[in-house]
């Protein structure tokens, strides 16, 4: 009779789904809420660029008049956008391209070629990261660029821009070429292949993941550079974007809220797209390049 | 850090003349844009050189220091840099630690990645961007926070409702609250990756012992983590201490502002006031530096390996 004292309570219904599965549901919710922090600002601006004017003029997120044309109307009617846009492009490029460029060789030089000044290279490129480099050194940057007739030219801001996450790429490539392993390179060169051959054609695949970090990591210092930007140049059509979005004040005529919203979109979405293309490679080489080094 | 080199290698001399080859276009760009600025800057500390003037600069020794060490705007101005970044490390390392372990503990692998694509969007943003988003994020018209505050939960007024930039008494904390969003994504997917290198079997060790929660935090991972936390804590330091951009765009000149710390003093001096003071502006920038170096040591110095 007294069998059913003795055994465990049993499974109640009492205890709900929620109460089983309180601390995934809790989990969840926390990170769904920095999930939301973290879209939202941006949400909002993108609402922003597809409301009508006197809509924009209220808080309320959601507009009672969606308005499209603003897309349409920054890029006729706002005299310099095309050249900012342009400058950007072209600066970034060639910032990304050259830092490449060099973070590659130099990583690779790092790691598998030796030379008796590895070790104070790989030192001194260490120590600069822990100097406030791009604040001290404008005042001698501007010095630099006046004396090569480089103040207020686009193409003159791509010398400084290289540098300023040259060391970094260069710490980047060193940290993924570690990871290929010494005899792989030494097989290429027994084989005959020079030092070239061997980076062009067996180093870079193995590396791919870090070049993709390096890529990412410059394209978006270079895309939204402003101390430089604003320093050694004064017109608004030499301009990069993000010197003439941060001076630009928004609220009337061509900069009305919307309108500079859509020129924010405009500006936000290639990298953010270009990211989504590349996340898994972005994703292994953060893990194998940034950590580790 | 890895080990530097392996000893095992053979010395091919041939190879070195190669190898300068491949350094080369790295070394230009760092010696010309960094190494020989810093040194140049150094030397312009110690002239009156005025960028401006038709006059040649003069050598005046340790003056402009001692004008700089002198000027009560100095040490308020390092003051306001230090102010910043006590308001904003803490938070930049307490979320991303706390996000990175709630996110690593998501088993279902397509919210796993989902997850680690939106922690990563703020980081792909560019700096400027960052900064001119959140210059009307904080707006008194259009912005949204001001609108909530206002609006929905009606906490304020129109005529009394906070105005966050500017330099106001709120600029470093606004200012702070956006870094630690930007920082929030980027800085937690290195937790994650730190978190994924800690062995599953040491977890379900402790916690056999009888460990709860929290002294599986305390004594496993947190210890595991430190290595990554201490890098995040001294770049973090570093990039903190040494903030201008978003001063310049949220600031400006305002000497009364907070945000007019010694970088902002230096930049003033340097491309704003006069006849360009580089000389002076050289000085602070080095102080200002030197600064941010002492304690970036102290820091390396306390988080140094151990064991």
């Amino acid at each position: 009779m007294s069998i059913q004292a003795a055994l465990p309570t049993p499974y109640t219904p009492t205890q709900t789904w929620f109460a089983r599965h309180r601390s995934v549901i809790i989990r969840h919710g926390v990170i769904n809420v920095f999930m939301v922090i973290i879209l939202a600002p941006l949400a909002w601006v993108l609402m922003l660029s597809i409301k009508s004017l006197p809509d924009s003029m209220r808080g309320q997120l959601w507009p009672r008049k969606f308005d499209f044309t603003h897309y349409n109307y920054v890029i006729d009617k706002i005299d310099t956008l095309s050249n900012n846009l342009f400058n950007s492009i072209y600066v970034t490029g060639a910032t990304v391209f050259i830092t490449t460029f060099c973070a590659v060789l130099a990583g690779y030089a790092l790691v598998h070629l030796k030379t008796r000044g590895n070790v104070v290279i790989f030192t001194a490129l260490l120590l600069s990261l822990y100097f406030p480099t791009r604040v001290v050194a404008i005042i001698s940057i501007y010095e630099i660029q006046d004396f090569m007739g480089l103040i207020n030219s686009t193409s003159g801001l791509i010398l400084p821009y290289i540098t300023l996450n040259l060391a970094v790429s260069v710490l980047i490539m060193r940290a993924v070429f570690q990871l290929v392993p010494h005899e792989v390179m030494e097989s290429a060169r027994l084989d005959g292949a020079g030092p070239w051959r061997t980076l062009w054609f067996i180093g870079l695949p193995l590396v791919r993941n870090g070049l993709v970090v390096v890529f990412i990591v410059n394209f978006v210092t270079a895309w939204g550079e402003f101390l430089l930007g604003s320093t050694l140049t004064n017109d608004q059509e030499v301009r990069t974007m993000p010197v003439v979005l941060a001076a630009a004040q928004g609220g009337m005529g061509q900069w009305a809220w919307p309108r500079i919203a859509a020129v924010y979109v405009i500006v936000v979405t290639p990298g953010l797209v270009a990211f989504t293309f590349a996340q898994k490679l972005f994703f292994k080489g953060l893990t194998e390049g940034v950590v580790k080094g | 850090m890895p080990p530097l080199q392996s000893s095992v290698r053979t010395p091919y001399l041939r190879l070195d003349f190669n190898a300068w080859v491949f350094l080369i276009p790295t070394l230009i760009f760092f010696v010309g844009y960094q190494v020989y600025p810093i040194f140049r800057v150094v030397w312009i500390s110690f002239t009156d050189f005025e960028f401006l003037s038709k006059e040649p600069a003069n050598w005046v020794g340790f003056n402009n220091y001692i004008t700089a060490f002198n000027d009560p705007l100095l040490w308020a101005s390092l003051g306001r840099a230090a102010l910043f970044t006590a308001m904003f490390l803490p938070g930049t390392i307490i979320f991303p630690l706390l996000l990175a372990i709630l996110v690593d503990r998501v088993q279902h692998p397509r919210l796993a990645t989902f997850y680690r694509v939106v922690l990563l969007i703020p980081a792909l943003i560019p700096s400027t961007l960052v900064f001119v988003l959140w210059k009307w994020m904080y707006n008194y018209q259009v912005g949204p926070i001001n609108y909530l505050l206002v609006e929905v939960f009606e906490l304020f007024t129109f005529q009394n409702a906070p105005q966050w930039l500017g330099g106001t008494d709120l600029t470093l904390p606004s200012i702070a609250i956006m870094e630690v969003w930007w920082g929030l994504g980027y800085h937690s997917i290195f937790f994650l990756a730190g978190l994924a290198a800690i062995p599953k079997d040491m977890v379900e060790a402790a916690r056999l012992d009888g460990a709860n929660e929290w002294n599986v935090f305390w004594h496993v991972t947190l210890p595991r983590l430190a290595p990554i936390m201490m890098i995040l804590v001294v770049l973090r330091f570093g990039t903190s201490m040494a903030v201008i951009d978003e001063y310049l765009i949220f600031g400006g000149f305002n000497r009364a502002s907070p945000t007019y710390t010694w970088t902002i003093f230096m930049y003033d001096q340097a491309f704003n006031l006069g006849l360009w003071r580089q000389g002076f502006a050289a000085a602070i920038g080095m102080i200002g530096a030197v600064v941010m170096v002492f304690f970036v040591a102290i820091l390396l110095y306390i988080f140094r390996p151990r064991g």
